[in-house]
């Protein structure tokens, strides 16, 4: 944690990444998966492109891959020049999913990049220390391969007003204790399920992504139990004001991570269930003094790591076993 | 000055094409909290933002205004001054996120100023993309403590210690596209604060009300006599007090301001206030307690000065009415250092000083394509009185 812990400022000094990027003759390109975020999806292109394209040329591409955005998303991320694509339209053979997991997969396909950045795309005080704190460490230190963000999380409780404390609810409540009884060592991670960070595309193309919430909970375990904890970098990116999500939404999320997580223990041999996991949560509701029953299906498809994929391979040119 | 007029339909296409750069600039300056006497890290920010611009000079003055300059290529002319003040009328404690969509952007403190700091921070990109030098230095300035009872400390420190003489001013304001200011009414801006709370040992026979206290005050000063011409106005602009509907309140504040153009009429209708509260403070027993946060003088320009005269030029140029009303700003102190100065403003917008203030794009690229106009005017000789 001391080692490869660091801090947004570590790396303010911009022409420094620049020149290393160049140095190693890497492309950079950042990803932002959307559903329904025209309040803030201009704002993060237009920072980023102002910031990290034209005045530093650290980022090559930004690309925006919406689920089906009921809203003006897709219009406004096409005004502001980023290149926008439906997720259903990237690889349409392999059938449709829906979810953020689906669109940064989809994403490996789309991207030019070496090193590719992935945002949340409803950050409300977006900056573009999200973007080059997190390539920084990969691009100044060859040991490290991916690197997760955290910070504090204020939560937007009505229009204008934030609570200090309070984000990071299924952190706290559902992954850390999973981590402490499991894989003790990542409990040194601090914002498992931030959903900010950057990887080498020789990393990503590797992983099998998860259609939904639980990618970031996948792709933690994957790439500790494939390259070891060393690989992984954290930056504190000070305060992060998100859209606050209901319990209820919280719950889905939390029971689409357990799921992720039997799953992966599973096949690591750490546990040995019994019996199936079923694909639907289940809540209720108070409707006129009575409970009614709502049940989500939350399927946990994944996607197989892209370098399987044939398209892929012949996109970028890989043959034999070079991704083995 | 015609060859700089041809060339501004031109600047605002070229401008346009900086949109990244200059909504960024809205965007990472306006979501820094800088309520009056808190606007540090704005300032820094401002200051970085020039040092990325590769400006000549950086500096804080002695006051804490944030400065870059460009050096100009005379060295016997005046710098000309570009300003915009650095604080917005809201505390630190709101959320400062805006909201950009295709045409419009929207947040606290938008129009008032964070859209003009901007512009400013910007207009090194902007000089260098239409390829502009100047014969004067231009010095860009982040104005502090100037809104309410900062009293415009910023810039008459920043004028008071110049050490040169200044050629002219031009003061950036987000709000409103097609002003042209010129001139600024006299102006005393007070509080009055009442306190009902009795000494010790002093029974009340009636239980004071602040609120109704102060409710007299504005009858009285409604009262008071103002003559159409010298232009003159009492502004009655705040009002404070009160817990909750059944509780009788004993503070209340009130916030007014007297404009006018006499300084003889100011100075009339001022002591005409003192002379209500003294009799209203007597008259109920409750401490009412008169101060005066800031004092301008009237000055203006005259409307044939050479400066007015081409700045409303370049506006026509680009389709833009002038309109002209006084502003009691920064304004007010480079005239009253006998500085030549005009406020502009960038855009149309609406709810100005509320917290959902919102600005329109489009409009923005013509409004600062007016600004580097009368810089180039100012620098060309057109504007310098004879």
């Amino acid at each position: 944690m001391n080692k490869n812990t660091f801090h947004h400022s570590d790396f303010c000094n911009l022409n420094t990444l620049v020149d290393a990027k160049e140095n190693k003759g890497l492309k950079i390109s950042l990803c932002l998966p959307t559903l329904n975020e025209e309040e803030t999806i201009a704002k993060q292109i237009l920072i980023m492109r102002s910031e990290l394209m034209k005045r530093y040329p650290l980022l090559d591409e930004i690309v925006v891959i919406d689920s089906g955005s009921e809203d003006r998303t897709v219009d406004v991320a096409k005004a502001f020049d980023a290149d926008v694509y439906e997720a259903k339209d990237i690889l349409p053979e392999l059938g449709p999913q829906k979810g953020k997991g689906e669109n940064l997969w989809k994403a490996l396909y789309v991207t030019k990049g070496d090193i590719i950045v992935y945002l949340d795309a409803d950050i409300k005080n977006i900056h573009h220390r999200f973007a080059y704190a997190l390539v920084a460490p990969l691009l100044l230190n060859d040991k490290l391969r991916y690197a997760k963000a955290f910070y504090d999380r204020p939560i937007a409780i009505e229009k204008n007003q934030v609570r200090p404390t309070g984000g990071g609810r299924v952190t706290e409540l559902v992954i850390r204790p999973l981590f402490s009884l499991f894989f003790p060592e990542l409990t040194q991670i601090l914002q498992p399920l931030s959903g900010e960070y950057a990887g080498y595309r020789s990393v990503f193309d590797k992983l099998s992504f998860p259609i939904g919430y639980g990618i970031e909970t996948s792709m933690l375990l994957d790439i500790c139990e494939r390259w070891g904890l060393d690989v992984i970098a954290q930056v504190d990116l000070d305060k992060r004001i998100h859209r606050n999500q209901s319990t209820k939404n919280l719950g889905k999320m939390a029971f689409v991570i357990l799921k992720t997580f039997y799953n992966r223990i599973e096949k690591l041999g750490m546990i040995d269930l019994k019996t199936r996991l079923f694909n639907e949560m289940i809540q209720y509701n108070t409707v006129e003094n009575e409970y009614q029953q709502e049940m989500f299906s939350l399927s946990c498809v994944e996607r197989p790591p892209m370098i399987e994929i044939p398209e892929y391979r012949k996109k970028f040119n890989i043959t034999g076993d070079k991704w083995c | 000055m015609n060859k700089i007029l041809e060339k501004l339909p031109s600047f605002v296409e070229k401008i346009r094409t900086m949109r990244e750069i200059i909504i960024s600039n809205i965007l990472l300056i306006g979501q820094i909290p800088s309520p009056t006497f808190n606007e540090g890290p704005r300032a820094q920010f401002f200051l970085e933002r020039m040092r990325d611009s590769q400006v000549d000079e950086c500096t804080s003055d002695g006051y804490g205004n944030p400065i870059a300059i460009i050096r100009g290529t005379s060295k016997t002319r005046p710098p000309i001054f570009v300003t915009a003040h650095l604080d917005t009328l809201f505390d630190k404690d709101i959320v400062y996120n805006y909201t950009v969509k295709e045409n419009t952007i929207a947040g606290p403190g938008l129009l008032d100023n964070s859209l003009g700091v901007a512009v400013l921070a910007s207009l090194p990109e902007i000089f260098r993309i239409l390829d502009l030098k100047f014969e004067s230095d231009i010095v860009m300035a982040g104005l502090i403590h100037m809104l309410g009872k900062g009293n415009l400390q910023g810039i008459r420190y920043l004028l008071d210690t110049w050490s040169t003489p200044v050629r002219a001013g031009v003061c950036i304001e987000g709000f409103k596209l097609g002003r042209l200011n010129y001139f600024s009414d006299g102006m005393r801006r007070c509080e009055i604060t009442c306190n009902c709370i009795p000494e010790k040992g002093v029974i009340p026979k009636y239980r004071p009300n602040a609120i109704l206290i102060i409710n007299e005050v504005i009858n009285q000063i409604l009262q008071i006599q103002l003559p159409q011409h010298p232009r003159s106005i009492i502004a009655i602009g705040q009002i404070e007090g009160g817990f909750e509907h059944g509780t009788i309140p004993y503070e209340a504040r009130l916030g007014f301001e007297i404009r006018s153009d006499s300084p003889k009429i100011l100075k009339s209708v001022y002591a005409q206030v003192v002379d209500i509260v003294e009799g209203i403070s007597h008259e109920n027993a409750v401490s009412l307690k008169l101060k005066t946060i800031s004092h301008l003088s009237a000055a203006r320009l005259k409307y044939n000065h050479p400066l007015v005269k081409n700045t409303s030029a370049v506006m026509k140029r680009l389709n833009l009415n002038p309109v002209s009303d006084p502003s009691e700003s920064s304004l007010s102190i480079f005239i009253a250092n006998k500085i030549p100065a005009v406020t502009l403003g960038v855009t149309y917008g609406e709810n100005r000083s509320l917290e959902n203030a919102s600005m329109q794009i489009n409009p923005m690229y013509k409004g600062i394509a007016q600004i580097v106009g009368v810089i180039m005017a100012i620098d060309s000789g057109v504007c310098d009185e004879e």
